[in-house]
């Protein structure tokens, strides 16, 4: 269509703005990480270094003092144990969520069992519940099971956070499936499960690597179960961490802006790598 | 003849409905140990009494616990605050979020690389979010003090997270910030739906852009538009993790989920912390079952 | 409502190099009903998007009434459309879609109401106002579409194959409405369609594209007698006429053509009705034979088989294989029911030697379009 000047230069001037909005604090805060204290704390402000350092992510990662950023940062190698913990807490925590949330998805989506109906609607429902409401309880249950404080606990009560959501989002993926390569599986002598692992899983392949993205990103992101369920550096993930560093550095904006920056680097990876699917994904099932 | 194939489809029947309870199982074992059957704990703790803690004789004392927190000051400016929060974010999010897919639905070039930008501040962990935003709102070294000053629009650096409405709604815009990308793709969504050629015939009745807007896009838009409420909703009503990162538990800035933190943990007031913890899984629970509703009106 | 369309020299260039549509002109006369027809992507369409302001023009003027629109948007160029997919506003009534394009241009009330009431009479909606589209059905959905362009009383109609949806029932009853409403609004209007028979069963005058370029223009006689080229020949008739290598060749005084396994001698005046053809002994060419021109009483006669046949009810189509013929080419013809071929026998089938078109073998072109007469 032919659009008036008008028109086209409001939208040039929207996906500016749209396109800063969305990347100016994260620049905001690569570019204060590799300030030094002296430079953030004067008045006005520098925005750019003058000359851009890497002490603020050294000292973060080598837990070693330096001057420049004007203090030490607490035990060696805690961000980098903090990073780790998430790394491992993420990936575990959504490859187990997925195994669990593929076959609840095809149980409900193609298996329709009696009461399935039912399953899923409960399955959704905990959606709703705060995590509040259930803390305590999991605490106790955590507690009694000697699963405080560690990685293990924390993938397990992920696992059952993260699996409605999966589970939704699979069972909207599985309904959609043609049906007939998997017909076409169990006249060929297949049993029912292996009909599943042979040919509904490939044909899933697409929508689950989508949804692994959303939970692998979802469980990096948490914060309040972890803050109450775990104590030590054992399994402590890095949105913990960076809390504690705020009441800490509370004006070291190097450091604080160098940890956020770490921290944010693998999911924002994950999202630029994987984008296409996860706005399908997203944009798909609303 | 017919006996047997009966058997042969009760067979076929049983074992589909136990392999489909097989597999269902592992899902509801988890959700059943690590959510519910807590849920079930929480509930109980909700309705007993403080304990010698407090002074008081240990034991159930019902919903005298709710009626405790629905009379507490404190509670009740956390309901305020947190009303306030979820009316300015759902309002942002739904007016710019409409704003970014109108931007962002026609093909252009760069396009995909603006729409992979998009999804940044929501792939973020919230936590994040707080500590970068920090640098905007910084008493001393923040971003917008330093342009306000410059721009002389203030004569001296304002603490933003110190006042009222200034502190809640600059937390509710952290919290935009984060949320937006999911809005505007439920809308550009929603723009999808509606074919092109409409767009071309209210271009030849002599519509201009703004009135296609008006007239078209945004009738067509509705059940979008309801579905972003619920979600906006059920996503603000719940705010924590950038209040806890830009103000802790300040007062002024208080939702309810911050109020229950503080009277479960830091107050170890466990049975009124949790009361109410119960009493906002209600009030979302309300929505939740709006949202239900208003997906499967889309769907129609 | 009287007025013009006119392209001059309209080209558009599609980013990839395509052409879609080069170098087209023409115009559509007051009150003219002009259809753009041929196969898909021959550029019908974008050229009518052009025209309606929905596709930029890459070089080339469009007029209005003689006002220059080609840039501007389609809003300021006073047109009215009927689309493909009828475009209705779903969440509007069919009386508040009519009334659309009204309000957009801020005319008062009752003169928008009285512009709706008097197209919902013509076009039989008046029971239908209040509904919405998904109320309706496919019919009436059209005429939904052609009263929202109606009611604007605009300078110029475009309507982009508004019947292609339609069951072909429908589609006959709709082609008429069309034609009536088009004469009492009298405005001049552009049609594009893939179907020929709409072509010539509508049009004041039809415009034939291929791959954007246009290949005749004229009255749908003129088309069907005088094809300028073997493209429009073969696109206008129903079933197609039958394009056949063929040599020319001297007989005594006059010519002769070779064609299909038989030699047919010219009428002795084909000089004068093909003066082209004279210097072209011994040379290929390609001979159409038109199905309905076959059986004619006093023709030359072609052996052929009956490969097949298929009957219509009130006629028959038979699909020939000439006997002579080196390629086994079929022939399709239209023969009375009574003309007793039976299928798999040979027989013998007349062609009028006077109905013969020439058109040269490398280029296509017709060789001396025919006087009027012949």
């Amino acid at each position: 269509m032919i659009t008036s000047p008008a028109t086209r230069l409001v939208k040039a001037i929207a996906i500016v703005l749209i396109v800063f909005w969305s990347v100016g604090p994260i620049v905001l805060g690569i570019t204060t990480s590799l300030s030094t204290q002296r430079e953030v704390n004067a008045v006005p402000t520098h925005w750019v270094p003058s000359h851009p350092t890497a002490a603020a992510y050294q000292a973060l990662l080598n837990g070693s003092t330096g001057q420049s950023t004007g203090g030490t940062v607490t035990q060696g190698g805690d961000f980098v144990h903090a990073m780790t913990n998430s790394a491992m807490i993420a990936l575990g925590g959504a490859a187990l969520t997925l195994i669990v949330a593929t076959m609840a998805a095809y149980a409900l989506g193609r298996l329709r069992f009696r009461l399935s109906g039912a399953v899923l609607a409960l399955l959704v429902g905990t959606l709703i519940i705060p995590i509040f409401v259930i803390v305590i309880g999991l605490f106790q249950i955590m507690a009694n099971a000697q699963l405080i404080d560690t990685k293990r606990g924390l993938i397990l009560v992920f696992v059952a956070t993260q699996s409605p959501l999966a589970t939704w989002l699979l069972y909207t993926q599985v309904r959609e499936l043609p049906h007939e390569p998997e017909e076409a599986a169990l006249i060929d002598g297949c049993r029912r499960w292996q009909a599943f692992v042979r040919v509904v899983v490939p044909q899933m392949s697409s929508g689950i690597a989508a949804v692994a993205a959303i939970i692998v990103l979802s469980i990096w992101g948490e914060f309040l179960i972890p803050l109450l369920l775990t104590s030590t550096m054992n399994a402590k993930p890095v949105t913990v961490l960076i809390t504690e560093y705020v009441g800490k550095y509370t004006t070291n904006y190097p450091i604080l802006a160098a940890a956020g920056v770490m921290a944010l680097i693998p999911p924002a990876i994950l999202a630029l790598v994987l984008n296409k699917r996860i706005t399908g994904m997203l944009a798909g099932s609303s | 003849m017919r006996l047997r194939r009966n058997r042969e489809g009760d067979r076929s029947a049983r074992e589909t409905q136990i392999l489909g309870w097989l597999f269902v199982a592992p899902a509801i074992v988890a959700v059943g140990t690590l959510i519910l059957y807590p849920l079930v704990t929480g509930f109980k703790e909700s309705i007993r009494s403080g304990g010698i803690l407090f002074g008081e004789k240990p034991g159930y004392v019902g919903l005298r616990n709710y009626r405790d927190v629905l009379h507490d000051p404190t509670s009740q400016s956390a309901m305020r605050h947190t009303v306030e929060y979820v009316v300015l974010a759902v309002s942002l999010e739904i007016a710019l979020g409409i704003a970014v897919a109108v931007t962002l639905h026609r093909v252009f070039r760069g396009r995909g690389f603006v729409l992979a930008v998009l999804i940044l501040p929501w792939a973020l962990p919230s936590v994040v979010s707080g500590v970068l935003w920090r640098r905007v709102f910084d008493p001393d070294t923040g971003l917008l003090n330093s342009v306000l000053l410059q721009l002389h629009v203030i004569s001296q650096p304002h603490i933003w997270l110190a006042g009222g409405h200034s502190a809640i709604l600059f937390i509710t815009i952290v919290h935009v910030w984060g949320v937006l990308p999911l809005i505007s793709l439920i809308f550009l969504a929603g723009l999808q739906s509606i074919p092109d050629e409409v767009y071309s015939a209210s271009a030849v009745d002599g519509a201009t852009p703004w009135k296609q807007f008006r007239h078209v896009t945004l009738p067509l838009l509705r059940p979008s538009i309801a579905i972003a409420l619920t979600v906006g909703t059920l996503l603000a009503i719940s705010i924590f993790d950038e209040i806890y990162v830009l103000n802790g538990t300040a007062l002024n800035t208080r939702s309810i989920l911050i109020q229950v933190y503080n009277t479960t943990f830091t107050e170890a007031d466990f049975a009124h912390g949790t009361a109410l913890a119960f009493l906002l899984a209600a009030v979302t629970a309300v929505f939740g079952a709006l949202y239900a509703l208003a997906l499967r009106r889309s769907t129609v | 409502m009287s007025g013009t369309i006119t392209l001059e020299s309209v080209t558009k260039h599609f980013p990839g190099g395509v052409v879609a549509v080069n170098d087209l002109s023409l115009e559509v006369q007051p009150g003219e009903f002009l259809v753009l027809v041929g196969p898909s992507g021959c550029g019908k369409t974008t050229a009518l998007r052009m025209v309606a302001g929905l596709e930029e023009v890459t070089s080339g003027l469009i007029r209005i009434n003689d006002r220059v629109v080609t840039r501007l948007p389609p809003r300021d160029r006073d047109i009215a459309m009927v689309f493909q997919n009828y475009a209705l506003y779903a969440h509007m009534t069919v009386r508040s879609n009519m009334a659309f394009g009204l309000k957009m241009a801020r005319m008062p009330k009752p003169e928008i109401r009285r512009r709706v009431d008097e197209a919902a009479a013509m076009l039989g909606l008046g029971d239908l106002l209040n509904r919405k589209p998904r109320q309706l059905s496919g019919g009436q959905r059209q005429r939904v579409a052609m009263g929202r362009a109606i009611v604007r009383e605009p300078a110029a109609f475009l309507m982009d194959e508004p019947l292609s949806n339609l069951d072909a029932k429908l589609r006959v009853e709709m082609r008429g409405e069309i034609i009536r409403v088009q004469r009492r609004i009298a405005a001049p209007t552009l049609y594009v369609t893939h179907d020929q028979t709409e072509a010539m069963t509508m049009g004041d005058r039809v415009a034939i594209l291929r791959d954007g370029v246009l290949q005749q223009l004229g009255t749908p006689d003129d088309v069907y007698d005088r094809p300028v080229n073997a493209f429009v020949a073969g696109f206008i008739g129903s079933p197609s006429m039958n394009l056949v290598s063929a040599t020319l060749e001297r007989e005594g005084d006059g010519l002769a053509v070779a064609v299909a396994g038989a030699r047919i001698p010219l009428p002795p005046d084909a000089a004068s009705t093909w003066p082209g053809l004279a210097e072209r002994t011994g040379n290929p060419v390609v001979v159409g034979m038109r199905p309905e021109d076959f059986g004619r009483p006093d023709g030359a006669a072609l052996t052929v088989d009956v490969t097949r046949l298929e009957s219509l009810g009130s006629e028959l189509v038979a699909y020939l294989t000439p006997t002579g013929a080196a390629d086994g080419q079929l022939l399709t013809a239209r023969l009375d029911r009574g003309a007793g071929l039976v299928q798999g026998e040979t027989a013998q089938v007349t062609v009028d030697p006077r109905r013969l078109y020439f058109f040269d073998a490398e280029t296509g072109d017709a060789i001396d379009v025919r006087s009027a007469e012949g």
